[in-house]
């Protein structure tokens, strides 16, 4: 999937949710900076896996939600589940900057047990995600995340208030 | 306890009969062991599904399938994705709790093998009667034992009664998974719960019958430190490498090299826990490290006769082998790798055709014969194997790293993700400093040369960067120390119960590390020197000893081999893990005085509400692994797995927004009160290093801490979280009973986060998931 179609399904969420991952600092922290730019125009709170709160203090970004990736996986599985305090139930997942192993677990879980749609937007392919970029290398995927971005503040911008 | 009776007659004569050398068993008596027998002597299956039910009511199941289809039966395969059944009935959830089981009864039938193995081997060796004496400072000497089958082992032939009992419920589970059996996916769960509690049984009856039959250390704080690492081998001398985790063969060879005053000769040294143990038996013998050395060892050539035991050994050691003409002798019948049984072969004529090179290894079931094989073969084949080794030479190596196309399909068979393009483009510039780092994360398992286009070597590659580093990588570890001391567990056992100790972690398991063995050691320091109690076996003590500090110090060199506040004790092998269990589970016994005898529930309840133990599994990988956690799990020890554990495909998750899971009875007076999300999780997977850190000093609170051990408990808490996660933990209202839980030095500031969460003070239980265990209603 192309990083505008990527975009026009985060637009298209009413309640979008991102989840960040420890690796999400990698790579001179170009990710790190597409996780908040994201947050901040769709106003939705991020959910920090492991010690990835720390990054995004860093960033001075403080709507975060500390969980483990399998503890938000496990709550997202169960219909009864509330969402987010204060934000509610998501209906859309975005994920990325995570062990693979874990974003994979994510994806294989919500697929089996949950209808909220999922999309990924790491350097992988996640067979399993609703939605997902391709294989990319990493200037490839660095440029689709800054086209991602772009493309979500330019819909954002287009949208009647 | 009730036990079988023996009279033995030598002779006896009569007009009616004549006998001698006979051995009459009159049947059970009664002993004087004066604890009476408690609810569960060897519980089957529907025993404790009510304890099971407790726990998986509170930690749900949670299912990651790997695979959308059921293929176990020419029924299928069937789809089991969106609700769908399979062809049987069965549903996604259940297909997944079922594999979950017979992954567990695998790892339990795998440690039961090794038990029955060792005890038949050990039986035939010293006699049925052979005394079981675990030294003067250890009365409980099989406290699992004695909680789950209720007898008091005092002989060899004891060990048989409870392995007995092992293997029909072993059988009983196995059968369970058959198609049309059970439906309920907390059942299969309960069944998997109940064959790690008998994994934990057999493992601890393995290592019993290893340590009195081979004298090992009975529980010895001060075990020998001895050489670790694959520079610790001196090349000149033969070599022979013993791999897997029953040491009866490997036990031989050094008897015989014993015997004939060999040791200073030849070299003898081990990969994975046959490797601890074999420095049990004797600390001359020298440990390479754990599974991930296997490949790699063998290509550098090193190793002149590899023998092979079982479990966990690379199925490929053969062809491996065979490229550097080393020889190998497999030793047992769950493992003969194609080659010609000799076991009835003189051994003369074994070493003979394996020198020859007529057999390029053999299967030798008796380990005696093993021992003279093995030496023997390693002294005669020494000097005509000199110099071969599968690492190529530095040109070779950068004509090889040319062929690299980066395609990066290498990267992404990688199960730890390395970057092995990026290193083979700075080799092909004869830079290899990259290559040998990737060596440090690497672990050892092949896939990326499977999957390279180009066919190359990558491994080897890596090996030969090492090379210089290899040779210098020496440390020492200390020799697994076996059981934890009564005399010990009476120092700690009232300080863990009421938290000012402030946790006890255990580390074991697999070499799948996310991202390379040092986080283990790093991991461990962390607490050894916050002074929690740090204890380990298997391939993860092992990782403790990989890494040194700038004086050249491990680990196990700098702190003492206590059960005690900062100090660092290997209980020793896989099997020996059951010693960690056999610690929380004499607290209660010694401490607060707590019937033993087949009294599983009782035991758990207090372990899971007062003992602060938790288990790290950083790099899971095999079906043992998930027993062992399953089986710590049943007994209330919460574990904390690898990124790799995610693919085991369950956890036991709890909710932190669900309150009503985490009352408890206070036992003194009747009320369900509650008690906090403690231990939030039963099986947990964390993402990194520094979410294992903060995890650990969560997971090891407890519903029974004093305000003074809470507050011990919460300051580590509030001081790794703002070390590794960068600030104030924001979920402490759900860990403050009252203001005295307060850390003092925090005071102010944790009084406005619980002001800002409007909480309120709650009563300290005398914490039971037991109505049984109420002493009063009021
Ligand atoms: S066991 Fe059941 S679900 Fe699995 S293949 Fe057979 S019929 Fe299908
Ligand atoms: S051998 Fe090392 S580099 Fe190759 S796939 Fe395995 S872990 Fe990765
Ligand atoms: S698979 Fe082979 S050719 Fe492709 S990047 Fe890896 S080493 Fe290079």
């Amino acid at each position: 999937m192309r990083p505008d179609v990527a975009a026009r399904i985060i637009l298209k969420a009413e309640k979008p949710l991102l989840v960040v991952g420890a690796e999400i600092a990698d790579h001179g922290g170009a990710p790190l900076r597409t996780a908040v730019r994201l947050a901040q125009e769709l106003e939705m709170p991020i959910i920090a896996t492991a010690h990835s709160c720390k990054f995004l203090e860093k960033e001075g970004f403080t709507n975060y939600v500390e969980m483990g990736l399998v503890e938000l996986t496990n709550a997202a599985s169960d219909p009864e589940w509330q969402g987010v305090e204060g934000y509610g139930k998501p209906d859309l997942i975005i994920v990325f900057g995570a062990h693979l192993d874990l974003m994979n677990a994510l994806f294989q879980t919500l697929k089996s047990f949950s209808d909220i749609p999922t999309l990924s937007i790491s350097r992988y392919f996640m067979i399993n995600a609703d939605f997902s970029l391709p294989n990319l290398d990493e200037d490839l995927w660095l440029q689709s995340l800054e086209d991602l971005c772009r493309e979500v503040e330019k819909g954002r911008a287009k949208a009647p208030l | 306890m009730t036990e079988k009776q023996r009279v033995k007659i030598e002779k006896m004569s009569s007009p009616v009969l004549k006998m001698g050398n006979v051995e009459i068993v009159l049947g059970k008596v009664e002993d004087a062991w004066d604890e009476p027998m408690g609810p569960t002597p060897k519980p089957r299956l529907a025993d404790l599904r009510d304890w099971d039910m407790k726990l998986l009511n509170r930690y749900e199941p949670f299912y990651s399938p790997i695979c959308d289809m059921c293929c176990m039966c020419s029924y299928g395969k069937c789809d089991l994705t969106k609700q769908r059944r399979g062809a049987c009935g069965l549903d996604m959830r259940t297909q997944q709790a079922r594999t979950i089981a017979m992954e567990s009864v695998i790892g339990a039938a795998c440690h039961g093998a090794h038990a029955r193995h060792v005890i038949e081997h050990q039986i035939q060796r010293l006699g049925r009667d052979y005394e079981i004496d675990m030294g003067l400072n250890i009365a409980t000497e099989a406290p699992v034992t004695r909680a789950i089958v209720g007898i008091k082992p005092k002989t060899l032939g004891d060990l048989e009664e409870a392995m007995e009992y092992a293997e029909g419920e072993i059988q009983n589970v196995l059968s369970s998974i058959h198609t049309g059996q059970e439906g309920d996916y907390k059942d299969y769960e309960s069944k998997a719960l109940h064959i790690g509690m008998i994994d934990n049984l057999v493992k601890e009856i393995a290592d019993i019958a290893q340590i009195v039959g081979y004298d090992f250390p009975r529980g010895d704080p001060d075990a020998p430190l001895v050489e670790m690492g694959p520079g610790t081998v001196d090349h000149k001398k033969p070599v022979v490498l013993m791999i897997g985790h029953n040491v009866a063969a490997g036990a031989e060879v050094l008897t015989y090299a014993e015997a004939y005053d060999k040791l200073d000769t030849i070299e003898i040294a081990g990969i994975c826990c046959t490797a601890h143990d074999l420095t049990r038996k004797n600390p001359k013998a020298k440990v390479i490290g754990p599974m991930s050395e296997q490949a790699r060892y063998i290509r550098s050539g090193i190793a002149d006769v590899i023998v092979l035991d079982e479990q966990c050994i690379r199925t490929d050691i053969l062809e491996e082998a065979k490229k550097v003409g080393s020889v190998v002798i497999t030793t047992s019948d769950k493992l003969a790798a194609g080659l010609p049984d000799m076991t009835s072969r003189p051994a003369d004529e074994i070493v003979d055709k394996l020198v020859s090179g007529e057999i390029p290894g053999a299967l030798i079931l008796k380990p005696e014969k093993v021992g003279e094989v093995a030496v023997k073969t390693a002294e005669m084949i020494a000097p005509l194997r000199e110099g071969r080794k599968a690492i190529p030479s530095k040109r070779e190596l950068v004509k090889e790293a040319k062929k690299c196309t980066a395609c990066e399909a290498c990267m992404r068979h990688c199960p730890v993700n390395l970057h092995i393009s990026d290193a083979l483009s700075a080799a092909k510039k004869g830079k290899l400093k990259a290559l040998e780092d990737l060596r440090e994360r690497c672990i050892g398992c092949k896939r990326c040369e499977a999957a390279c286009p180009k066919e190359i070597p990558i491994v080897s590659l890596m090996e030969k960067a090492s090379e210089k580093m290899l040779k210098e990588k020496k440390c020492k570890l200390r020799s697994g120390r076996g059981p934890i001391l009564d005399t010990e567990i009476r120092n700690v056992g009232p300080p863990i119960v009421f938290g000012e100790i402030p946790g006890v972690v255990a580390f074991a398991g697999c070499s799948n590390y996310a991202n390379g063995a040092k986080e283990v050691p790093e991991i461990a320091e962390e607490f050894l020197k916050r002074r929690y109690i740090v204890v380990a076996s298997g391939c993860a003590a092992m990782a403790l000893a990989m890494y040194t500090d700038e004086e050249g110090k491990t680990l196990y060199e700098k702190y003492p081999g206590n059960f005690d506040a900062g100090n660092l004790a290997n209980v020793g092998s896989c099997v020996a893990n059951a010693h960690i269990l056999g610690a929380a589970i004499k607290i209660p016994h010694i401490f607060a005085r707590r019937n033993l005898r087949a009294n599983f529930e009782e035991i758990a309840d207090y372990i899971l509400n007062r003992v602060g133990a938790v288990g790290v599994v950083w790099g899971t990988y095999s079906q043992k692994a998930l027993s062992i956690t399953t089986g710590l799990n049943r007994w209330g020890i919460p574990v904390i797995w690898g990124p790799s554990g995610v693919k085991y495909r369950r956890l036991y998750l709890g909710r932190r927004d669900q309150p009503e899971k985490w009352e408890v009875y206070d036992a003194k007076t009747g009320n369900k009160v509650p008690a906090g999300p403690l231990p939030e999780h039963l099986t947990y997977v964390a993402e990194s290093k520094e979410e294992v850190i903060v995890s650990i000093a969560r997971l090891v609170m407890r519903p029974n801490d004093t305000t003074k051990g809470r507050q011990i408990k919460l300051s580590h808490y509030i001081d790794l979280h703002r070390r590794y996660y960068g600030g104030m933990p924001k979920d402490l209202p759900l860990f403050i009973r009252t203001e005295g839980d307060i850390p003092i030095t925090e005071k102010e500031t944790v009084k406005n986060i619980l002001k800002e969460a409007g909480w309120k003070e709650t009563p300290i239980p005398d914490p039971t998931l037991l109505e049984r265990m109420i002493m009063k209603r009021v």
